[in-house]
């Protein structure tokens, strides 16, 4: 017999699943928004795939979203998540940005 | 012989590189044995009973493996210096005498570990058989070998440094050896108090890993970036400088992933789901890094040939390398972002702690993050070696990279399922009890993947073996451009 205070009602049974995936997503989804920016800003892809890219983000930020709400996380986590998400969403810009510039002084 | 410091013969400080990447070679086939023989274990628990138990075997496994990359690490500054610095690494045999006191060291640590397996809780056992702290239980006169050789190591480092060229690569190495050194001293004592004691345990494993040897990851990337697809330096050092703030930045104080369960305060939580939730972006940049310099520099091939990409020559000077320096940059992405973000913020966390979901997370990191780059460097050694201009890939280097890559990952995911049913039934249906921790592991999905994970064992241990016929015969094989 399980004493049932042990058991713990943070996380609903059914949504484990749910979280491990969507949090695994939040990187791989997060990682195809990156790859295909860069991808696209290096000539590597057509210019039109970027909006892939950015479709890519938006899937991140819901997973992020999704991952938290079934989590139950508290209010500085969701800070904290949200952060992360936009953190995502300029460091592609910010790291290009500063690469091409220094690529740019060096070779021309 | 005339010192040639592009493709490493006469080079002292590259000859003593492949020593170390020659004992590397050795302990990560230790480490893989022994892994195999605990993951037989965990299925036929009557094996090898009596003689070698299972603790025994999971000790030599993590030592191992934590070994081999030091090893390997160390190679590699010795291989990289007459490169960066352009001149012959200063104090040279004061480091070959180190390499032989730290190989013998390991050497008679290892058989003492398989002789004296079971003893008192004494100072004798501390200080001559294992300190038994988790992943660090090396003997205390061990410890202080590691304490001396790690100095010596970084003495021939700063020196060469100082005196010949300072580039960006090696001051970020002369800054990253030092907290290497230094933070090992964090597990070298110990305090009445187990949270105490586990706080600064976590500065060895934690910080020494996720901080020190990620930013030794990113000056091997750019030193490998700039030998094998000739990226720009200044390109490239100033990602490195990037990295390392993004990584102390995330990397420091995300060690409060560690601290929600040992007796620290509860702001832990907060600090540790922070920077937990912003320590994969540098993983992300480094896909950006990599993917950036490959595409400037096959791009600027591609338009001074006016070809594709499928006709234009390739800018890859070592195949194989480039292969485990991608995978790398997958394997980091994957291993300590993906595995490692799933589970690391406290509300899952509470769940996932010492199930089976750590042991997926520690062995595709490890993996990815070290291991993938660190066999990439045994190839540029390979070829500096023989001085090969162009290292191609061959069928031996293509199949043992897959076996072991593959296998993996089917180890990662069979853990993961384990890890999966622990959750369920041990913690979330049974609360952590008793009787939860034995029904979680006595179920046949646990079962199974554990029988999943022997077999992606032997997977990866054959791979290791064609990985190091690859290694000593490749140099010698015809197919290459010299």
């Amino acid at each position: 017999m399980i004493d049932p205070s042990m058991i713990r009602p943070g996380i609903a049974l059914n949504d484990f699943l749910t979280i491990f995936v969507s949090s695994a997503l939040v990187l791989v989804f997060g990682g195809f928004y990156v790859g295909i920016y860069t991808a696209v800003k290096v000539k590597l892809l057509k210019p039109w795939t970027m909006l892939f890219a950015y479709m890519f983000w938006v899937l991140t930020a819901y997973c992020l979203y999704l991952m938290g709400s079934l989590m139950h996380v508290g209010e500085f986590t969701a800070k904290a998540l949200v952060v992360a998400a936009i953190g995502l969403f300029l460091l592609p810009f910010a790291v290009y940005y500063m690469q091409n510039q220094v690529h740019e002084e060096n070779e021309h | 012989m005339a010192s040639n410091h592009l493709t490493g013969i006469g080079s002292e400080s590259k000859q003593l590189a492949t020593w170390y990447f020659t004992f590397a070679a050795i302990l990560f086939g230790a480490q893989l044995l022994f892994g195999l023989v605990a993951a037989i274990q965990y299925v036929m628990p009557g094996f090898l009973y009596g003689i070698l138990d299972f603790s025994i075997a999971r000790i030599i496994h993590i030592n191992a493996l934590v070994v081999w990359m030091v090893f390997a690490m160390f190679g590699s500054v010795y291989w990289l210096l007459p490169d960066e610095t352009g001149i012959e690494t200063v104090g040279i045999k004061i480091g070959k005498l180190l390499f032989w006191i730290f190989a013998l060291a390991i050497v008679i640590v290892v058989l003492v570990f398989l002789f004296i397996q079971v003893g008192p809780a004494s100072d004798t056992t501390i200080w001559f058989i294992t300190e038994g702290r988790e992943y660090i239980e090396a003997p205390r006169w061990a410890d202080w070998g590691i304490v001396v050789v790690a100095l010596g190591f970084v003495g021939n480092l700063f020196l060469t440094g100082m005196k010949g060229k300072q580039t960006g690569i090696v001051t970020v190495l002369m800054a990253d050896m030092i907290a290497f050194a230094g933070l090992y001293l964090a597990g070298m004592f110990f305090t009445d108090n187990i949270s105490v004691d586990q706080y600064w345990w976590w500065w060895v494993i934690h910080l020494w890993v996720e901080a020190t040897w990620e930013v030794f990851v990113g000056a091997i990337a750019a030193y490998g970036l700039i030998k094998m697809i000739g990226a720009h330096r200044q390109v490239v050092e100033m990602w490195l400088w990037i990295e390392v703030a993004m990584l102390f930045g995330s990397g420091i104080l995300g060690l409060g992933h560690h601290y929600f369960w040992i007796g620290t305060p509860e702001y832990w939580w907060e600090i540790g789901a922070l920077f937990s939730a912003l320590e994969p972006l540098p993983l992300v940049a480094m896909f950006v890094h990599v993917l950036y310099d490959w595409g400037k520099t096959q791009g600027a091939e591609m338009a001074k040939e006016h070809t594709d990409e499928y006709q234009a020559k390739s800018v890859i000077t070592n195949k194989p390398a480039f292969t485990w320096f991608v995978l790398n940059a997958f394997g980091n992405f994957l291993g300590a972002g993906v595995w490692g973000f799933f589970h690391t913020l406290p509300q899952v966390n509470l769940y996932t702690h010492g199930t089976q979901f750590t042991a997926a997370h520690g062995h595709l990191a490890f993996f990815g993050a070290y291991a993938t780059i660190l066999v990439g460097m045994f190839y540029i050694a390979v070829q500096g070696t023989n001085g090969i201009k162009v290292l191609k890939s061959t069928k031996l280097s293509i199949w043992s990279t897959s076996l072991i890559t593959g296998g993996m990952l089917v180890m990662t995911v069979a853990l993961t399922i384990a890890g999966y049913v622990q959750v369920l039934v041990s913690r979330a249906q049974m609360g952590a009890t008793w009787a939860g921790y034995f029904d979680g592991q006595s179920g046949v999905w646990f079962a199974q993947a554990m029988d999943w994970r022997l077999i992606a064992g032997v997977v990866v241990f054959t791979g290791f073996i064609l990985l190091a016929i690859d290694l000593l015969t490749t140099g010698k094989n015809p197919v290459h451009k010299r």
